[in-house]
Formats: C-alpha cells, structure tokens, sequence
C-alpha cells in the first residue's frame, strides 16, 4: 500500500497559487469601522443573505421541535454551536415563484423572488414580448440607508459561475443573480476572490496609489458626466433610459469616492495578501469568499452582502463530500433513499459552510460585541422541495444577534397551508436593521411574530 | 390555394374545432389541461379574417410556424394531406409578404446598445493591438458575465448597467491603459494557469511543440520587459526522472529534471513518498506578446511510470503538470516596442521635444484613438474632453503618462461602451429611415466581428460610399475573409448551438470512464473547426447537416470507431457511414443534449426543433405529472415506453408526437456520442420515428433525410438566428417576411453562407431603423 502526501503547499488565509515569492502587493492596512469608537449604544448592524438552491430535504432540514430548546436537525447540526443567536423559521412561502401559466422556470423564479418577493415572468410571455420588470430586492433596500456611510453599498458574490444553458427557460438571467438594484436593473454577482478584493480595498500598491486613484477616478467621472449630459440632449426622451442608467452609476460611484475621502484617520485592520484566483475546490473558494465578507464587515467597507453559495439548477459535484453526482439531478431525488441521502449531503455542506460565516463573525470583535452580534445572516433558498419545485415551505433562518434585536435559539413554524409570505420576514429584518420599508413584494405586513420582536 | 376563401375553408375544416373563441376566452378552471393549453395559446382561428392578413400578422406568422413544423393539427386529430397543408402554408406567406411589402417595419434597434464583453474584449484588442491579455486581465476577471436569452449575450435589452459594471470599466481602463502603456509603475502579474486534472498528459497534446509529452502553452501579453517568475506544478510524484523542458517563443530557455522519488518504506510496510516539489526558474522576457510552453520531453524507455502517485490526478500513467504560474515583472526597466506601443503611439515626440511638440504629438495620437473608439470623425468637443487628461498626466508624470490618462478616459466614455443610434432631427414618431452610413459600418462590424470597424471601413463610410451595392458587397466580403470574421464561428455559432456549455457537461464517470478532458476539447474542437470550414468555404448552409466530412484527431476518431487517424492534430476527415455526417453526428451535440447518466431523447428533439427547426414548443402545462418510470408491476419501463406516456395524454401529446421522435432517431448515440447498438436498459435500440403528419424515418441517416426534404426549414433557423445576433434584438414578426426573403434569394447560390449574410445585410431590419412610435 502507497499513500502520498499532499503535493500542494498547504495554502494559507486568502493566498492562493503563485505567491511562494515575495511580490510588492497591497500594504496591509486599512480603516476599521469607522463607528467602531463612536458609541456602545448605537451598534453598526449588518445584512447578510446567503442563497442555497434546489431546494433541501425538508425532513433533514426542519427541526422536529419548535420553539426554545428546539432539537437540531441532521441538516443543521453543522451550525448546533451558534444555538443562541439562531432563529429557525419553517413554513414560509414564496408562491410568486409559481407558475402563473408560464410553464417552466419554477428554478428561475425562485432565484428572483427570494429578495423581491415579485413574480419574474417568462419575457416572452404568453403573448408577445413582457419587458424586463422584477422588483428592488430586500439587500437593496437595506443598501439605500445602510450603505450611505461606508464606500460601497453592498456587496454580491457567487460561488459559481454562469451558464447559458444551465436554467430552465430562456431567460438565465433570473438565475444569475438574488440582487436588483431596481425593477430594471439586476446586480452581477461575482466569483472571483481578487475581484470582491478589489471592489472592497482598491487594486493599488498601497495606501497613497490608492488615494490618487480616488482622485483620478474623480476627474475622470466628472468629464464623464459632462459628456453623458451633452449626449443627452442629443437624444430624442425615450431614448435616454439607458443612459439615465449609465449617468446613475456614474453617480453612484462618485458619492462612493467622496465617503472614501471623507473617511479620516481611523484604526486600521490588517489586510491578507491579494487573492489570486478562484480557489480549485469548492470549500477554499467559500471561505475565501466568506473570509473577504468578514473583512468587508469588519472595516466597514460594506455592510450588506449577498452570497449565492450556486446557482438554481446547479450541475456542480461534491466528491469530496461523497456526491459525484451533480446537484440538480440529486435534488430530484423521486423519493429514491440514496438520491436523498445524497441531496441532505450537500444540504448539510452547505450548512457548514455558513457554519464558516458565522464561527467568522463571532471571531471578529466589533464594538463591545462581535460583528455576529451585529449581524443578521438570512440563509435559505426560494424552494421548498427541490423534488416537486415546491415554493413552500423553505428552508429559512436568520443567524446573528441583529445588535441586540433578534432573539435566537429558537425554531418559529408557521403553519404550512397559510403560506405566509417569506417577504413579511424579510419586511421584519429590515425593520430590525433600522430601514424603513412598507412593502416587499407580496409581503402582508411584518412577519407576524410576536416571537421575532419580543426580545 | 388561389383565395381567401379557400384558406378560410381550411381553417374552418381542420382548425376551429379546438381553436375557436369560446374555447380560447372560456373563464374559470380549465377542464382540461388541453384547453388550459389552447387558452394559453391565444389564437381564436375564427376570430381572424384570411382575406386581411395584416391586421394580425403575428397570429398569423405563429400559425404558419405550426403549419411548416407540421405540428398542427396535431396527432389523431384529422389533418389535411401534405400538399394541402404546404399550400396553405405558402398562401398565408405569401399575403403576410405582400402586406410587409406595402409596409415595410425594419423595427427599432436600441438606441443605446452596450457592448458585450466579447465585443468589449475584441475592441480593445483592435483598438490597442493587444492580443492576448496576462490572465490578471483577462476579460473574464475585468467584467461581469452578461445575460444570455435565447442563447445570444449581445441582445441590448439584457445589457444591463449597474454602478457594479461602471466600477469595472474604470477598474478595467485603468490597467488596460497603463498595460498598453507600458506604465512601469503597474502591479505585477501574477497568472496561474491550472490545468484540468482531467487533462491526461501521457501524450502529444494538440497545439504543442512536435516531439514533447503533456505540458501547457501560455500566449501572454507580458507587461513589461523584465525577469519573471515561471513555477510549475506537478499533479503528483514520480519514480523516475522527467526532464521538463521551458521554451519562449519557439527556443528552449531552460530544462529541468523532475521526479525521481524512490518510495520510501516505513516501519508499518506502508510505502510514502514526497510528491514532487514546484519547479521554479527565472527568466527574462521582453514586454509584449509571448509564447511559453512548459512541457515535458518524452522519455525513450521509459520504465512504467504506473505507480506514479496522483494526489490530484484521476488519470494519466505519466507525470503530469498540474499548473504553471507567471509572475513579475521584477526589476522591470521599460516597455520597449510592443505591437501596442507601435499602435497607440502615432507620433513619438523626441527628447527634448518642447511643450507644443509634445502637445501637436498629443493630440494627434488622442484624435486617431478617438476616430477608432469612438467609430467616428473625431471633433474638438472630443479633443477637448481628452487634452486636459493629457496635461494633467504629463505634469504629474510626462508624455507618456499623459497619454495613459488619455486612453484611460476613452475607455469609459459613452461613445465607447455603447453604441449608439439616433433618429435624424426631421423624422416624426413611428416612421421609417435609412441609418445613417457611420452607424451602418458599425453594424457590419460588431455582425461580422463582434468588433469596432476598422480603418477602411470607416473610412468607405465617411466616403459616404456603403450604399453603394457593389461597395457593400465588397466590403463585406473582405470583411469575411478577415480572420476577424473567426468570431461568426467562436461567438455567433458557439452560442447558437450552445457550444460553450459542452465545458460544463460533466458525463458520469462511472457510466463514461473514457471521458476525459481530452475528449471534452476533442468534441468543442471537431464542431469549431467545421464551422469554421463552413464559413472559410462560403459552403451551403445544408451542409451543416450533410457534410460527408468532419474534423478529427486520433482520440476522437477512436471514440467514433473511425480508424487510421493518427496523432494529436486535427485534420479534415471523409465519412463513409451517413449516420455520422453533419452537426447531428457531432459528439458535441449528443453530449450537451444527454443528461450524465443517459440520453434524452426529450432534450435531443427540443434542441432540434429549437436550434434547427426554428419550432420552438411551447413549455409544458402546469403540473405535469412525472413519468413513471415503473410499470404497474415493478418493472423498470425502457425509454421509448416511457416516452409512449406522453402520447396518452394530449396536453403532452401535442408538443411530444413532434419531439420525441426526433430525438429517438438518434439514440444509437449515447450521452457521449459513441455509436451503440443496446440501450443504457441493454435493449436493442429502437431508431425508428413517425411524424404527426405520417412521415416514418429511421436512425440518424434518416432523420437527416427527413430534415432535408425541406432543407429551406433549416436555412430559416440559421437566417433568423443570424438575423437575431446581427440587430441584438429578438426576431419579431414583422421580421418574418424579410427572413423568408433571404432564404429565398440566396436559393439561387446554394443557400451560401456569404448568400445568408449578404441578404441580412441588405434587409430592412439590418439598414433602416424606426422612431420611437
């Protein structure tokens, strides 16, 4: 009998192949949270959601008892440590991802209505073509208050990335993304670690490169903003939407320069080193990927993230966990026991992967707390039972303390045939965050839940 | 068919029974899900008026769609013979061209329309003679995906701008204005090409040196002229020693020996040994385009390397890499002469040029840039947007940087990224006008190369000289002839026949062993190099499904069961058996159209009707039932019996009697394409096929022949397709005549493939444009 030894250089916190020599990268410096100082009384809260599709299996997932003191289920037992900043939320539904009449896409609208809570049609519709409409999704929302005080509103990453022809309908972009911006505008979720590093920390050398880049980037918005303009008025008016869209972003990311430049002297947070690619399995490129959202949280460069751990329909294989099969074909298991046990496999991988986020957080001091007490982590997925494209009854729960406004450690269920609308707790998160919304989608009102306020 | 009347008749006769307004409005819970379905369907036949078509044309073209697929009237029901059917097909068309004529309708392209990011990366390697980007720049890592519906990524409406996507074109022209540059004070790259491990390395691989085993070839833009950093990766250790050999443009730079490890035996009797550690070598390189391979040199020999450890490898008997990673530059003096600095600097002002020399020099070399991003004569409104990106650039860091500033304002300005139509000053709302010549030799440009026009172009343009027809034609033709025209086959056909996604296929191993990444690239190979024959040729568009050759190596000539066919190159290959020619006995169709396990013949007949018929079906009711995969008794149902659950019920039997037997007359190829005579069920395959309208083929010869009985159905698809990528909007109805045109006129030429993109360039849609109504 051989065994070999691992012919890879163990790779360390956020370094990937290719940096076994010394190379003039980022300095390793940033600001800390800029309120870190300010006050004990008013923490920075967070946003996380964290996507899973294809649905789970729902006798692994949902825990057989409720309330406080509930039992952990198989699926959940990866995240049984965090008990008491958990809150289990079983029996709501997201019946705007049904059908309506459109036939297929049960799995790309589940994507898009999960944050929005809105019917994605089929564009081409029953009869000629519907334009592109969804709704602006709950992290959006959030962005719009929580994202005035840090350089960028929020932040979107993927673990997969996209196909063509790996969704159900024509129509892929459904699936691309859990992020709109507007009705219109749906936000590109991204793969790539040195990506998310470089929207969140900059790609210059160090601090000074990166303080003329803000400014040369300044100058260079400014041209452009006089030139869309003058571009304009050379338009007829119905011609300007796109690039009303093109003049928004121009704006967007100016105001994002001058929160950059106001931010003073502060504490600073040690930066890792660039990452250099996406990581080659599966779990190095979650963890890198939940490491760089720890990072964002903890020198406030953002606070609201967007994570889909795959996208609907996945065809990725797990063999490291025992599942050389693909995702989507074990999640239309047709009740066959060892499709199941498969399909709660990867549920449970991925459980423990947000197991990473969570043990991350709590790890991370943030104000007189850690930055899991000032978070609130949705995880879940827009479909019940992936065998059925149910959009009930799914998989759902909130981890984090919310900044002393979410109550854990326990396992609400609502009952199933009421198909209380998932929007209502999204509706109630983004009240505990401390941002007005009235409506989200089909939401009907705050999640009724004397048990979610009665902290 | 000569009247109204007679077309009328038919359709009271075979069609009204189902499809009539009480059905079609009825309220409440359908009964059926066979009226659910008509409901959906919208067409009230007996409401509509034969004799004036052009009050509803897109009802009308749907029905012709059904009548040419010979969908309808569907399977059991009583249908008219062939001939009657075609003929009414034939008088509908014919009166929806007569009322297209009286009325013609280009629609409206957008008026602003994104780039892609092909088009994107093509531009900026046409703009700025780069080539080929450092991965760290590649455009994959520079720009988010965009959205594909219906297979194409360039359609405007799915472009969508976010300040996500406006942050990454500042990122991205900032690092590609200062790699054009050749700023010296840019980050180093640091590129990792990792091999699939997937990838067996026991051979020649195609594209490498004559003579060398496995190994990896990077063509790379180097940043800078200075030494870098080369490591390579091993995927395991082996006993023996391998010599590696490290060469840049053609000549060896380096060899190194590898492996080498005698196992070691512990105490336990276990044998363990260190895998083989990364080799690194520094070497300088000069700025620009280079070619590296890292490979190794086969040994003569060589004992059985089979104990050779794989930690990350599922195959292979030979070591193999498992990634190559470049890094630097270090101690970089300069960017010498790239093929972009030769590009980008139009004029070099001496040393000690003086101030209006570096200004006059400035200008010059912004204007050129500027004429080429832009697609257009340049103005001094242009010139003074850019200048003062110039000044303060040079007075931060001289001439050079100044002109970095530059080229790194263009890059995000509007007229780049998007292009742009306007309705000249005097139309009014809804009325048609011809685009004017500039914005014409951009839609040629991003048609044919997914890129912005060249010089000739815009000048024939400014010449005003585009409308003359023997120009056009000629232009065209050059531009076909330009290995530019290479993205008709990697970006038009790839997404038309969903190529790009045969690299996430992932056949199961256990049922495929034999599939490797070899074969992967095999297959995306064979039907790559077809097209592009079919292009390069100007073949007729047939021949697509006909050809009697194809493109192989020796690995996938073996899958295929072809013999005498050596050596990892491709090379072009006679058929001698029919079942096997043309794109339906491409390896790479089957296996994108088979789930990981099996075939479908369910995906095989959709992806045919959609991307070859043009007969999109329409998506299943609500709440199909599963098939049973079990008879009543236990028993596991073959496909076909499966399948034969679809005809029971008529809301599946109406899309399915046309789909599945399509797909059936394929499955003597399993889900990797290999030829078979049993099924997964190790049953006898069953080819055979019947058409809703009586048509009996079998096996893929005869589907084939099937297919060619009408080969006009087929050029539709591919014209209506093209027409779609050509304009980057959906192919509406009122589009529909101009296909059919198309297809007709290039009849005489053999349905060419230059015939095809002549007639799209000469249509309605492609050279007028309507108001915003």
């Amino acid at each position: 009998m051989m065994i070999t030894k691992k012919a890879l250089p163990r790779r360390t916190f956020l370094r990937g192949l290719g940096t076994t020599m010394a190379l003039p990268l980022l300095d390793a410096m940033v600001p800390a949270a800029s309120a870190l100082a300010r006050t004990l009384t008013a923490p920075i809260r967070r946003l996380g959601f964290v996507y899973v599709p294809n649905g789970v299996i729902q006798e692994q997932f949902v825990p057989t008892t409720t309330g406080a003191g509930f039992g952990f289920s198989p699926i959940l037992s990866p995240i049984e440590p965090f008990r008491d900043q958990l809150l289990v939320l079983s029996g709501l539904a997201h019946r705007q991802a049904d059908s309506f009449g459109d036939g297929n896409g049960d799995h790309p609208r589940a994507t898009a209505v999960w944050l929005s809570g809105v019917h994605a049609w089929e564009r081409r519709g029953r009869v000629g073509p519907t334009s592109i409409k969804l709704g602006t999704t709950a992290d959006q929302i959030a962005a719009r208050t929580l994202g005035k005080e840090t350089p960028l509103p929020s932040l979107e990453m993927v673990l997969e990335t996209p196909t063509a022809i790996a969704c159900d309908t024509g129509d892929c972009f459904y699936s691309n993304t859990i992020s709109w911006r507007n009705e219109t505008t749906p936000l590109p979720m991204e793969p790539h670690p040195r990506v998310v590093f470089e929207r969140l920390f900059g790609d210059g050398g160090n601090a000074a490169d990166r303080l003329a880049q803000v400014r040369q980037t300044g100058s260079i918005l400014d041209s452009v903003t006089e030139e869309a303009l003058s571009l304009e008025r050379t338009l007829g008016p119905n011609d300007r939407n796109k690039l009303s869209e093109y003049l928004d972003a121009v704006r967007d990311i100016e105001q994002r320069i001058q929160r950059t430049e106001s931010r003073g002297d502060q504490t600073l947070v040690e930066l890792p080193d660039r990452p250099i690619d996406i990581p080659e399995t599966f779990e190095e490129h979650a963890t890198l990927m939940f490491d760089l959202q720890a990072l964002a949280f903890q020198a406030d460069v953002t606070r609201v993230v967007t994570m889909m751990m795959a996208r609907e329909t996945s065809p990725r294989t797990y063999p490291q966990i025992g599942v050389p099969d693909q995702h989507h074909t074990v999640s239309h298991h047709r009740n066959d026991s060892e499709y199941i046990a498969k399909k709660a496999k990867i549920d449970t991988y991925h459980v423990k992967m947000l197991g990473y986020l969570l043990d991350k957080l709590r790890s991370t001091p943030d104000g007189d707390g850690t930055l899991l007490d000032n978070s609130m982590i949705v995880y879940g997925g827009g479909i019940g039972n992936g065998n059925l494209h149910e959009h009930t009854n799914l998989p759902c729960l909130v981890a984090g303390g919310g900044g002393g406004r979410l109550k854990g450690g326990r396992h609400l269920a609502y009952p199933e045939d009421q198909d209380t609308p998932m929007a209502n707790l999204l509706l109630s998160v983004l009240d505990k965050a401390g941002v007005d919304a009235e409506t989200l989608g089909d939401s009907t009102g705050p999640l009724a839940t004397a048990p979610l306020s009665d902290v | 068919m000569t009247s109204a009347v007679e077309a009328a008749s038919l359709i009271d006769e075979y069609c009204v029974s189902c499809h009539n307004e009480d059905v079609i409005a009825g309220r409440g819970a359908p009964p059926s899900p066979l009226v659910a379905q008509l409901r959906e369907s919208g067409l009230a036949l007996d409401t509509l008026d034969a004799s004036d078509v052009s009050q509803h044309p897109a009802l009308w073209e749907r029905v012709v769609v059904k009548l040419r697929a010979g969908a309808m009237p569907p399977a059991g029901r009583p249908r008219p013979d062939d001939a009657t059917n075609d003929a009414l097909a034939t008088w509908l068309e014919g009166a929806l061209d007569s009322a297209a004529a009286a009325a013609p309708d280009p629609g409206r392209r957008a008026t602003l329309h994104r780039l892609s990011r092909t088009e994107y990366q093509n531009a900026i390697r046409d703009l700025l003679a780069l080539d080929h980007l450092p991965k760290e720049l590649d455009v994959s890592v520079l720009l988010p995906a965009d959205n594909a519906t219906s297979g194409f990524d360039n359609l405007a409406d799915l472009l969508f701008v976010s300040p996500t996507l406006m942050e990454r074109y500042l990122a991205a022209a900032r690092k590609v204005s200062r790699l054009a540059v050749g700023d010296p004070t840019m980050l180093p790259i640091v590129d990792t090409y990792r091999l699939d491990r997937e990838l067996v390395q026991d051979d020649h691989l195609p594209g490498m040196p004559l003579g060398t085993r496995g190994g990896h070839r990077i063509v790379s833009h180097m940043p800078l002229d200075g030494e870098y950093l080369i490591t390579v990766d091993f995927a395991g250790a082996a006993r023996e020693p391998h010599e590696l050999e490290i060469s840049v443009d053609g000549r060896r730079v380096r060899t190194v020996t590898m492996g080498d490890n005698p196992p070691e035996r512990l105490a336990s009797g276990v044998f363990t040994f260190e895998a083989d550690p990364p080799v690194e070598i520094r070497i300088p390189l000069g700025a620009g385009p280079r070619d590296i391979v890292v490979t190794f040199l086969p040994r003569s020999a060589a004992k059985d390397e089979s104990l050779v450890r794989r930690a990350r490898r599922t195959r292979g008997r030979q070591p193999a890499i498992a990634g190559v990673t470049v890094s630097g530059p270090f101690g970089a003096d300069g960017a010498g002469a790239t093929p972009s600095r030769q590009r980008l600097f139009v004029c070099v002002p001496g040393t000690g040029a003086s101030l209006e020399q570096q200004r006059a020099c400035a200008t010059e070399i912004a204007a050129t840039l500027a004429r080429r991003a832009y697609r257009r004569p340049v103005t001094t409104a242009d010139l003074d947007r850019l200048l003062p990106f110039f000044e303060n650039g040079r007075i931060e860091g001289g001439f050079e940087r100044g002109i970095q500033r530059t080229l790194e304002r263009v890059l995000v300005s509007p007229e780049f990224l998007f292009r742009i139509e306007r309705d000249p000053a005097d139309t009014g709302p809804g009325e048609t006008y011809a685009v004017s010549d500039l914005e014409l030799a951009s839609r040629l440009s991003f048609f044919l190369w997914s890129s912005i026009p060249d010089d000739e172009l815009i000048d024939a343009a400014v010449r005003g000289e585009l409308r003359d027809a023997d120009t056009l034609d000629q232009q065209v033709r050059r531009m076909l002839a330009d290995s530019r025209a290479n993205a008709l086959v990697t970006n038009f056909a790839e997404q038309w026949l969903f190529l790009r996604d045969i690299d996430a296929k992932e056949p199961d191993a256990g049922f495929f062993p034999e599939f490797d990444e070899n074969l992967r690239q095999a297959l995306r190979q064979e039907t790559e190099l077809f097209i592009r024959s079919i292009v390069r040729d100007d073949r007729p568009i047939p021949e697509l499904l006909t050809a009697d050759y194809t493109f192989l190596n020796e690995r996938l000539a073996a899958h295929y069961g072809i013999p005498h066919v050596y050596g990892s190159h491709y090379r072009r290959v006679g058929l001698t058996d029919d079942n096997r020619r043309g794109l339906l006995g491409h390896g790479s169709v089957l296996t994108l159209t088979s789930y990981a396990t099996r075939t479908s013949p369910v995906l095989r007949g959709k992806w045919i009707l959609e991307n070859l018929l043009a007969a999109s079906p329409p998506p299943p009711p609500a709440n199909v039932p599963a098939l049973a995969e079990t008879t009543d008794d236990g028993q596991p149902r073959s496909m076909r019996d499966a399948m034969e659950q679809h005809r029971a019920n008529p809301a599946c039997a109406s899309c399915h009697a046309q789909m599945d037997p399509l797909g059936f007359a394929l499955e003597n190829f399993d889900a990797v394409g290999r030829w078979r005579a049993r099924s997964e069920s190790n049953e006898p395959i069953d080819a055979s096929g019947r058409l809703p309208n009586g048509s009996t083929f079998e096996g893929p010869a005869g589907l084939r022949a099937e297919l060619m009985r009408a080969p006009e159905r087929f050029v539709t698809t591919v014209t209506e397709k093209l027409l779609m990528y050509a304009l980057g909007r959906n192919v509406e109805h009122f589009d529909t005549p101009t296909v059919r045109a198309i297809v007709r006129e290039s009849a005489d030429d053999e349905h060419r493939f230059s015939s095809i993109v002549l007639g799209i360039v000469n249509s309605t849609p492609f050279q007028m444009r309507k108001t915003a109504s």
